[in-house]
């Protein structure tokens, strides 16, 4: 009899444990649907997925995700959303209505941000986006939407104040016919007016073009001391390869989207030598960016771009910080994203109304095979050089 | 006069460009009624051997051309016999040829560029090779672009030569008109049928590696080319190879002075302004006949 009482009693106590289990060892399912085909792709593939891909890895290489001090794996679910918003929307709607995952990770571009914000209201999950610019976006005043980004005025107010810190007074712009384009052509104007610079010429351009030399050999004849674009990476690539083409070599030189991507050096060499463009970071500003540069470096075989891509790395160090803290309740989750302040690989990051209000406006160049960061000065690897050195 | 001469040349080279990659599609689609829906991709396809052999092997991107050629007239022989065959034998008029062979190599596009994602990844990539400025007559250009123009040039002439002037060009135009008056008077279609398809996948792949020069490349590429290529045959006439290359120059010229004199983001309007008037005016377009 107490044999059988014995083996009934391990019986139960095996049953409890079989079912206690899985609550203890269960993974932190985080859903994302993002480009890995489609003309997305490139810009996803350099600076977004991998991030998340390493982290994950690094995070259960160290036991896992801290959930208010539990230890638990992180499964990524992850989807190709083939560059499709319709794709997208339905994968997010189908992760959180569906599937009800843990947390998402935010998809890539502006667009697609702007698209599943809704959702992630109606849902409440909280998402750090680093590759979504732009006041539009903010002004939905959605309570679960972080930029990680800094703002275009931001942005363009840093290159402003370089511009005429080194004497510039007359610019010609071109810019993209894109919301990106539009917003930063606003801003560019707004900071160049405030520091007496001198638009000399400003033109738009459509996505896809395939020559602006007639374009740019007007603003040759112009001659003013800086050239922006306000360009995407197809057309970063094209405008100087294009200026070097018809000997344009104004003082400043900067093109936005894409002068940060590790390819714009590999494809165009020594050219890019002395351009300006769009960053934040490279693997010089501190021992975390290091770490962060040869982790990625070590698992991907490439190198992350020297904008964005720390901004995302940053942004799930924050949610990781704020896990720790408060668990998975999305909404305290919310709550402490907003309020609180976190230590990320660039620096202490706090949010007000969903922005980014910590990381300031920045400007980088390339110089000898590096993105260095040229301004403002309290984050500067290395010193502007104006002018810019005779195309190679 | 050194300002128009300017803007000239840059558009008779942009237009060049887009001459190039309408060849290949011309000659299956022109010709054939092949409507290889995944001619962007074949291109795309030629750049990424061209960008790999350049960038792991150190091959010389114009040396590289003619494996190029052939690496895709063999890929072409394939496609066709694993493909098209059946379609080209069985459909009763040319239009059912059209009409199967446009579903089947939408799925082709999906297989290729699937493929190059597999093999290389998503990322943008790219080599600097010929970059240096020529100048001619006081306007200058990047030798590079020059090779492609002279390479539209050269191809569309000799396209127009081997159809107008051969016996195998005359052959080739038989087919089109008659497959089977064709094979009466004793072509032999299944051998012609299946190489003029492969030269027009050569042709794609060439372009491609041409073009990979002048621009970054990814696997998402193609699909703006196929566009560009089927508007540039349809405005020079399908099938004619002098229309080919006047279509993609008249393309480029419009865009080049639209862009000085209005604003570059009409490009669009500009294009297509002239494609509606081009069809209006001669409905089978420039050098049809």
């Amino acid at each position: 009899m107490r044999f059988i009482l014995r083996v009934r009693n391990l019986a139960l106590a095996s049953l409890a444990l079989a079912a206690a289990l899985p609550a203890f060892a269960q993974d932190v399912k985080i859903g994302y649907a993002i480009a890995r085909t489609g003309p997305w792709a490139p810009g996803a593939q350099v600076t977004q997925e991998p991030n998340y891909i390493l982290w994950a890895e690094q995070v259960n290489a160290a036991g896992g995700l801290s959930v208010k001090g539990v230890k638990r794996k992180i499964e990524l679910v992850a989807y190709d959303d083939r560059s499709e918003m319709e794709t997208m929307l339905r994968t997010y709607e189908k992760l959180m209505g569906t599937d009800k995952v843990d947390l998402v990770l935010p998809p890539w571009g502006t667009g697609a941000n702007f698209a599943v914000m809704p959702l992630l209201q109606k849902y409440g999950y909280p998402v750090l986006a680093p590759t979504a610019t732009g006041r539009k976006l903010l002004e939905m005043k959605n309570p679960y939407f972080f930029a990680m980004l800094q703002q275009p005025d931001l942005m363009m107010g840093a290159l402003a104040e370089l511009l005429v810190s080194r004497g510039v007074k007359t610019a010609a712009v071109i810019y993209v016919d894109e919301l990106f384009g539009l917003e930063n052509v606003g801003a560019l104007e707004t900071a160049l007016k405030a520091k007496n610079i001198r638009i000399v010429e400003k033109k738009s351009y459509p996505l896809g073009v395939k020559d602006l030399s007639p374009v740019l050999k007007d603003i040759k004849a112009k001659n003013p001391d800086a050239f922006i674009g306000v360009t995407y990476p197809p057309d970063t690539f094209l405008v100087t390869g294009q200026s070097k083409e018809i000997a344009f070599n104004p003082k400043v030189f900067y093109a936005a989207v894409g002068t940060a991507f590790p390819v714009y050096q590999q494809k165009m060499g020594a050219t890019v030598e002395g351009v300006m463009g769009l960053g934040t970071w490279n693997p010089k500003s501190n021992p975390g960016t290091k770490a962060y540069f040869d982790a990625h470096v070590a698992k991907f075989k490439k190198e992350p771009d020297r904008w964005a891509s720390a901004h995302g790395w940053a942004g799930l160090q924050i949610l990781q910080q704020a896990v720790e803290k408060v668990g998975l309740d999305r909404k305290a989750l919310r709550d402490a994203i907003a309020n609180g302040e976190f230590d990320t690989i660039i620096g202490k990051i706090r949010f007000k109304d969903g922005e980014n209000v910590s990381t300031p406006g920045i400007v980088s160049q390339w110089q000898k095979g590096e993105f260095e960061v040229v301004w403002p000065k309290a984050r500067a690897t290395a010193q502007a050089i104006v002018p810019k050195p005779a195309w190679k | 006069m050194g300002f128009w001469l300017d803007l000239t040349a840059s558009g008779l080279i942009t237009g060049g460009i887009y001459a190039v990659v309408a060849v290949g599609l011309n000659l299956q689609y022109g010709l054939m009624r092949i409507m290889n829906i995944a001619h962007g991709e074949f291109l795309m396809v030629g750049a990424y051997l061209t960008w790999w052999a350049h960038t792991a092997l150190g091959v010389n991107p114009l040396a590289f051309l003619p494996v190029v050629m052939v690496v895709l007239f063999l890929a072409g022989l394939l496609v066709y016999r694993v493909c098209f065959l059946r379609i080209a034998r069985g459909a009763p008029s040319v239009e059912v040829i059209e009409a199967r062979s446009l579903l089947v190599s939408f799925g082709l596009m999906y297989l290729v560029q699937n493929a190059v994602y597999l093999a290389w990844g998503a990322d943008l990539r790219g080599y600097s090779f010929l970059t240096e400025p020529v100048e001619i007559a006081e306007a200058r250009f990047t030798a590079n672009r020059l090779v492609v123009f002279a390479f539209a040039l050269g191809a569309s002439l000799a396209l127009l030569a081997v159809l107008r002037f051969t016996l195998i060009g005359k052959a080739v135009r038989a087919m089109m008109q008659s497959p089977v008056g064709a094979q009466l008077v004793g072509i032999n279609t299944a051998t012609l049928h299946p190489v003029v398809f492969g030269a027009g996948l050569a042709l794609a792949g060439v372009a491609g590696a041409l073009l990979s020069m002048v621009y970054e490349i990814s696997p998402s590429m193609g699909e703006p080319y196929t566009v560009t290529a089927l508007i540039v045959i349809t405005l020079g006439g399908l099938g004619s190879a002098a229309g080919c290359l006047a279509g993609g120059l008249l393309l480029g010229l419009v865009e080049a002075f639209g862009m000085h004199f209005t604003n570059p983001s009409l490009k669009m309007l500009l294009s297509y302004g002239v494609f509606i008037a081009v069809l209006l005016a001669r409905p089978k377009g420039l050098f049809s006949k």
